[in-house]
């Protein structure tokens, strides 16, 4: 493991559910060319697409209905915060980015979260769970900027 | 021809059925192709397929007039980015159409801002499907690269304090 004191370039853990939040979530990637990325995600046909981009991981989807898959996905995202110990993790969600965001922050990384654009009328509840300590915290629709003090709103990636 | 098309991932018979039946009752005159999705109803008055894949996809979608469809974010987006008119209904939870309801709020979003028509329930299909064809929708453009950008901003901030 590089310890982060060695390290020239921010590592950044990009932590998202497959499908829409993926999608949303790799519109973004003009901003971290600078920098090392690594990944976690839901799908291992998805995680094998993601390859060329850096290290990835796979955890298993899981929501709140589901309690036994969250706690398997909590001990693997924190492995994976703890040996990878991220700089930055940058997610859109689900359950599983909102778990690497806490673990990150618990070994002390920044934490981005874009909301989905699905979510119109008040953040996502990972969303609101990430609130209290997320470093920048994006919706994607100003009224809920206006809602929220913390969330800002820089425009919809899709 | 107008493109019907609802995803996959749980059934729309309502919206299906509304649209057969529209055509059954001459509301709608034009050819009209369905993806329709999981959907234990058969539509009788248009030929349709459970899901396609995106080259089929996205030739019905080239060739089509309209499409009228669910409100998922996917289906908005690319009718929208393609130019074409679009009319969606919202699924709902109550119905077991979706697990919650951020169709019916993102279509009201897009239809506030004039990019979309949108019918809440099945009666209103038939005035919407009149009005489809002669919709002037207001043009929308997404702006991924602002919201990069702020990140972007956020991300040397940072690598500026570690250095």
């Amino acid at each position: 493991m590089t310890m982060k004191s060695k390290r020239k370039e921010l590592r950044i853990c990009l932590a998202a559910s497959a499908g829409g939040h993926l999608t949303q979530l790799l519109k973004l990637n003009d901003s971290w060319q600078d920098y090392e990325t690594i990944y976690v995600t839901s799908s291992k046909i998805v995680a094998a697409k993601l390859q060329k981009g850096g290290r990835v991981y796979t955890v298993a989807d899981c929501n709140r209905k589901r309690p036994l898959k969250v706690i398997k996905a909590f001990m693997k995202c924190f492995k994976v915060a703890y040996s990878e110990r991220p700089d930055v993790v940058i997610s859109t969600g689900a359950a599983p980015g909102l778990l690497m965001c806490f673990f990150g922050k618990l070994f002390g990384a920044k934490v981005i979260w874009l909301d989905s654009i699905t979510n119109t009328e008040r953040l996502s509840l990972s969303g609101r769970m990430v609130r209290p300590l997320a470093d920048l915290l994006l919706t994607q629709w100003p009224e809920l900027a206006e809602k929220y003090s913390k969330a800002e709103y820089a425009g919809q990636v899709v | 021809m107008i493109f019907l098309t609802v995803g996959t991932q749980y059934p729309f018979e309502r919206l299906v059925r509304a649209v057969d039946e529209a055509v059954a009752s001459g509301v709608i005159e034009e050819e009209i192709f369905g993806q329709i999705g999981p959907c234990p109803y058969k539509p009788q008055n248009f030929d349709f397929t459970h899901s396609l894949d995106s080259v089929r996809f996205d030739n019905y979608l080239a060739q089509s007039q309209a499409v009228v469809g669910h409100a998922g974010v996917g289906t908005i987006t690319m009718a929208l980015n393609n130019n074409k008119n679009l009319l969606v209904m919202p699924r709902l939870a109550e119905h077991g159409e979706h697990v919650n309801d951020h169709q019916l709020g993102l279509a009201r979003k897009f239809e506030q801002a004039g990019h979309i028509l949108v019918a809440y329930e099945c009666s209103q299909l038939p005035e919407k499907l009149a009005l489809l064809h002669s919709f002037e929708p207001t043009p929308r453009q997404s702006n991924p690269h602002d919201v990069a950008a702020r990140v972007g901003s956020f991300l040397s901030q940072l690598q500026a304090k570690n250095l």
